[in-house]
């Protein structure tokens, strides 16, 4: 027999019974909100485009054709970007003072500062402060090239006051002597 | 004349309906200090995975963010389209087990 109580308690039940049916479905749908977009589900074409995509771009590298092709010097790099393989930047040599690009600068400063023959002759050339500073100060600075060069050229520049120390310092080191 | 004038009284609800919001007040306090309401949602959670039920919810999320594109859904959306659904889907033994619980959890809170 099912009286007022009866009608109440059926009542609340179903009231309670879809309370939590409320809450376990905004549960189900903010999971399914969260996998949606972190992108966690396998969700069949955009996955498939992304793989495409993928598999064209490792194609791509992958490919022999592709570096006999086209010019090893301009290969892409992930950002799109094409670098010269001989760096391009200019800036200025703080020995002689000339604008040398970078991927020019060391052989230049073997050159400059004193490994090869000629670069004494450069050194005895320039006028820079510094220059002069160390080939005076130092006795055995890696770069007074002032030794017995038999090129005649040495005598023709005008620092007879250079040529005189090196007479001075009977200790000066030879660089080109020891490689 | 101003529209709201003409508006209808808020309902208060009916004399004999006075008591229920508070009475359902009281349940609820009384459900989940006893932890039975955290008991029962986890009761009902594993009865909806057991019987497919969640899995049906979750297609239907999928296919909706298949057709709008994944960055526009909002929770809103997806629980607007599945609560219809969702209520209308529970299997009757589900339903039933679950109601049978809470009668009886109201009937020893002395009511």
């Amino acid at each position: 027999m099912s009286g007022p109580n009866e009608d109440n308690n059926t009542q609340l039940s179903s009231h309670i019974f879809g309370d939590l049916l409320d809450s376990i479905i905004v549960d189900v749908a903010s999971e399914c909100h969260r996998i949606a977009k972190l992108g966690l589900d396998r969700n069949l074409e955009e996955e498939e485009e992304e793989m495409r995509l993928s598999a064209q771009a490792r194609a791509r590298v992958a490919d022999p054709s592709n570096s006999s092709e086209t010019n090893t010097k301009y290969v892409v790099d992930i950002f799109g970007q094409t670098h010269p393989s001989v760096a391009t930047e200019i800036f200025e040599c703080m020995n002689c003072g000339r604008s040398i690009a970078a991927g020019r600068f060391a052989p230049h400063l073997e050159k400059c500062m004193g490994k090869g023959r000629k670069a004494r002759l450069k050194v005895t050339r320039s006028s820079t402060a510094a220059q002069n500073r160390y080939s005076r100060g130092s006795p055995v600075s890696t770069y007074s090239p002032y030794s017995n060069s038999t090129s005649t050229n040495r005598l023709s520049n005008g620092t007879p006051s250079v040529a005189g120390e090196e007479y001075s310092n009977g200790t000066y080191e030879e660089p080109w002597n020891k490689t | 004349m101003k529209h709201s004038v003409n508006r209808p009284p808020t309902p208060d609800g009916a004399e004999d309906q006075g008591n229920e919001p508070i009475l359902q007040e009281i349940i609820n306090i009384k459900l989940i200090e006893s932890g039975e309401k955290e008991r029962l949602m986890e009761m009902l959670r594993e009865r909806l995975i057991e019987c497919g039920w969640k899995d049906e919810m979750k297609a239907l999320c999928r296919a909706y963010v298949k057709k709008k594109g994944r960055n526009n859904v909002t929770v809103d959306d997806l629980v607007h389209l599945i609560t219809p659904k969702g209520r209308a889907s529970v299997p009757d033994s589900v339903k039933a087990e679950l109601l049978q619980r809470i009668r009886s959890f109201l009937t020893s809170a002395a009511l």
